[in-house]
Parts: C-alpha cells; structure tokens; sequence
C-alpha cells in the first residue's frame, strides 16, 4: 500500500497544502494504476503523513486544552449510548453461550466466570474498538474533509493556526482519554447482562455467578484491555482524522473516504488486537 | 510591498503558473483578472505560503515567503487576511466567535478588547445584529461580509481577495464592492483581488494586471489599463463585446 511513498526528511513533514498536494497527489509514486489504486495510496499515504503530522505537533505549544476538553464530552457523549447497547448485547450473547455449554458439560456454575473472561478480556474491547471506529472515525473524517473542501483548514492557516494542533490533536487524545471510560461503561452493560439472562435463563444465582467470575478475573485482564482500549483509540482517531485532513475531491470522494475511513479502521482494530494478543500471550502480561 | 519574481506552480501533469511577475504597490488595490481556471487564486495560494512554488521568489516586506520555515510562515501570515471564494468560516461557531476566533486563540486581547473590536468590524461590515448567528443562517454576501470581518480583526497590513463577488446576486455584488473600496480608502491596506468580474475590476482597481498563460500579460494603473489600446482593455471589454456580437449573430 506505501510502495512509492516517499516522506520527505524530518521537518518536511509538517504539511499544509503545499506539502500534502505534492507528496500525496500521485507524482511520486512511480507505478501508474487504476484510480481506486491511486485513492487507496492516497489513503495510506494520509494516514501515514498524519502520524508523522500528529508527533511533530503534539509537543509544541500551544496546546490546545479548551479544545480538548471540547472533544473530550462531545466523544464521551456520542459514544455513550452505541457501546452501552453494544455491552448489552455482548453480555447477553456471551453469557447465553457460556450457560449453553455449562449445561451441556455439567459446568453451569463456572458459565459466569467463562461469560465475563471472555467479555471483559476480549469481547468489549474488540466490538467497542469496532463500533468507535464506525461511529466516531467516520465522523472524524467526514468533519474534518468537509471543512478542508470548504478551504476552513486552509483558513486556519492564514491566521496562524495550525490546523493539526487545532483540530487533529483534541480529537486524538480526547479519544485516548475516553476510550477505556466508554469502554468501562460497556463492561459494566456486559456484567449486568450477563448476570440477568443467566439468572433468568440458566437459574445461576448473582452469588454463585459472582464468586466463580472472582476466581478467574484477575486486575491485569482489566488492565491490559484498557491500554489496548487506548491502543485503538490512538490508531483509529489518528487514521480518521489523516484521511479528512488530506482529502481531496467534492461530496462523491468524501463519502468515498468515509467508506475507507470504516474499512482501514476495522482492519487496523483486527491487527491491533492479533499483534497484542500474541505479545500477550508470549510475555503473559494478562497473567502477570 | 508584496513582490513576486518567476514564479512558477505546477500540480502533476499540469502547469499553472510559468513566469508570474508582479509588484503589489503599498496602499493600492491590485486587480488581477483573467479568465476561470488560469491560476489566479493558486497564485494567492502562493503567495500566503499554502502551496509552495518549484521556482521563482515571493517576498513581502522583504522577507522571503518561498521555502520558508513553518514558523517563519505562520509569523509571516499575521501580516495578511484573506478572503476565501466561498468565505470559509466556521460553520460550528457563531458569526461573534468567527471574528473573535483569531484574537481568542492568539490571546492577544482581554475579553472586553476582544468584544469591542468585534462589534466594531461587525459594523462596519453592517452585521452587527447577526453576531449570534451561525454560518448557516446566512446568505452568501453576508457570509463574504463576515470573512471580510474576520481577515480584518487582526489588522493586517495586506488583504488578499479571491473572487470575492463570484456566485452573488448583482445587489449582494455592489455590497461587498462597496465594503471593499471603503475598507481601501478608510484604512489604507494593501488589497490584492483575483477575479473576473469587470464590473467589480471597474470599481475597486488602482492597478490592474492580466494573468494569461501562467504570466502577467499585461499591468497598469487603471486608466491606462481601461485605455482603448491596452491587452487588458481587449481582453476584457473587446473580447467579451465580440463574443456577445457573435453569440447575438448567430442566434
């Protein structure tokens, strides 16, 4: 996908318009193609410009708190609802399995502790992460390409105001930052649903469901999803933000960079957690 | 004083500005016209340092805008507003917090400063009333009017219009010619406009230049420009009467 890229030496990165148009435009990349092969270089290569964009801006003042306090509520407020139903869908359909084969294998005692490994180890982290990704980096992208087709990006710049610092950096740490606290949320979903159905459905009662789930969660499980939480977060909102930041075109592009904004996201978010599954597994962070 | 040398931008597979030489004179109204697609707001882009040439020198006050650093850029950027074609403001914010938006991010006021020279380039845009409107509630004159505003808040010593009337009704036009020339004679600023509308060109220019073929074909003071003999004259009066004499030929 980066084949052909070639990022300029440090501090040519810092790109407006005059940088991105020639790095990303297609000129320097030596293979002529199809135009959704020439989109999707154009993607990888935003995203990648971004990453680099994102670091060279982060420590440089001024830093933007009142806009990241902005982002913060408005990620916290427009995730809420999508991962607290996602976490009451996971708990309900974890916890169904779980007492399906419990029953099955005479093990109906320990389908809590097998129901909540599952969801608080996994399950939340991946489906949030998935649902983040569709809900709020489309949205990153869409916002972000439409202010930079109505030359609102390129405003900024006249007055002085870079518009990575100004409109990328907020939208990435307030995703960091809220992340794990929705994904918390959706835990908490997860665990309240889980225990209805199997008390309803399978007649576990909250205790015997509690203290067999006590036995096999241990803090590292929660904790590492968490730093996996913020992983996704970091990756998800820079991806979105890099395909608004550098798009070009009018209504038919940007809904077409919204559509890729979902599918690197997701495929990201399957990576992410493959890679950190297995280094978990090797160093048994999650069993430490 | 902006100055301009050999300038040239292309974007891949595409030339648009070859040789552009040019001197904006201090205080003036510089007019550069020629037709759609020529590369008149590109070289706007240039010269504000959003696209960076391949070749050629863009110097204001003396200082060297080509291949300049980042912050050299963006100190240089104070020196100048600019009008973007479709006013580029900021659709989540109110009309008040536009204009606010460059002195409430720079810090470089207290809040009671800032609320009075916001009103003040509110009224003399003549938009005082709408300061709690959004973008949206807006029509495209009054949305160029408030950008106008919004350039102006800094107080910079260089404006720079790109088509500033394209897409207006004839009466939304004469506004924004207005506020322009007022804001000219009043304040004394050096103006660079691109445009193609003669009417506009006819009204605000003390220079005109000609952009033809990614160069200044042809620039003059106003008079001689609108001169019977002058390439500006032709091509902008000449070709446009011609093309209406064939046009009604035909027809």
């Amino acid at each position: 996908m980066f084949a052909g890229l070639h990022l300029p030496r440090s501090g040519a990165f810092i790109l407006d318009t005059a940088g991105a148009s020639s790095l990303l435009s297609g000129a320097s990349m030596s293979r002529p193609s199809s135009e959704a092969a020439r989109e999707w270089r154009h993607a990888g290569a935003s995203t990648a410009s971004m990453y680099a964009n994102f670091f060279f801006w982060l420590f440089r003042e001024p830093f933007p708190t009142r806009q990241l306090g902005q982002q913060f509520v408005r990620v916290i407020l427009d995730g809420f609802g999508i991962l607290a139903v996602a976490g009451i869908v996971e708990g309900a359909m974890f916890a169904w399995l779980a007492g399906w084969y419990g029953t099955k294998f005479s093990v109906i005692n320990w389908s809590g502790a097998a129901s909540l490994y599952l969801l608080l180890s996994a399950a939340t982290t991946l489906i949030g992460a998935m649902m983040f990704a569709a809900k709020l980096g489309t949205a990153f992208t869409v916002e972000i390409g439409s202010m930079q087709m109505s030359g609102q990006l390129d405003a900024l710049r006249l007055m002085a105001v870079e518009p990575t610092q100004y409109i990328v950096i907020p939208r990435v740490l307030a995703s960091i930052l809220s992340f794990p606290l929705l994904k918390a949320i959706s835990d908490v979903c997860a665990i309240a649903a889980a225990i209805l159905l199997s008390r309803l459905w399978f007649d576990i009662s909250v205790p015997v469901f509690l203290q067999h789930a006590q036995l096999v969660l241990k803090h590292t499980i929660l904790t590492t999803s968490y730093i996996r939480c913020a992983l996704h977060a970091f990756f998800i909102s820079v991806n979105a933000c890099g395909l608004g930041f550098y798009f070009e075109g009018g209504a038919i592009e940007l809904g077409r960079t919204t559509t890729k904004s979902v599918v690197i996201n997701l495929i990201c978010v399957l990576i992410i957690d493959t890679v950190y599954g297995v280094m978990d597994s090797v160093f048994g962070w999650s069993t430490l | 004083m902006i100055r301009a040398r050999g300038v040239r931008f292309a974007f891949p597979g595409r030339t648009v500005l070859e040789d552009v030489t040019i001197d904006i004179e201090e205080s003036l109204t510089t007019v550069i016209v020629g037709r759609s697609g020529i590369g008149k707001s590109v070289f706007l882009k240039c010269i504000t340092g959003l696209l960076r040439p391949q070749a050629g020198s863009i110097t204001i006050d003396g200082e060297e805008v080509v291949g300049a650093s980042k912050p050299r850029i963006l100190a240089i950027r104070r020196r100048i507003g600019m009008l973007f074609q479709e006013g580029a403001l900021f659709d989540s914010m109110t009309v008040y917090e536009n204009v606010a938006f460059p002195l409430v991010y720079h810090k470089l006021a207290s809040a009671r400063e800032i609320d009075r020279r916001v009103m003040a380039y509110l009224d003399l845009v003549g938009l005082r009333e709408y300061a709690r409107a959004t973008p949206q509630e807006l029509s495209g004159g009054m949305k160029r009017k408030v950008a106008v505003a919004r350039a102006m808040i800094l107080e910079p010593r260089y404006l720079l219009y790109d088509e500033p009337t394209a897409g207006l009704d004839p009466s939304s036009s004469a506004v924004v010619e207005s506020m322009i020339r007022r804001l000219q004679r009043e304040r004394a600023i050096t103006s660079l406009v691109v445009t193609h509308d003669i009417d506009l060109t006819k009204y605000i220019a003390d220079h005109i230049a000609l952009m033809e073929d990614g160069r200044i074909s042809a620039h003059a003071a106003r008079e001689e420009a609108f001169a019977e003999a002058s390439a500006i004259y032709e091509h902008f009066i000449e070709n446009r009467e011609r093309i209406r004499a064939e046009n009604g030929s035909q027809g």
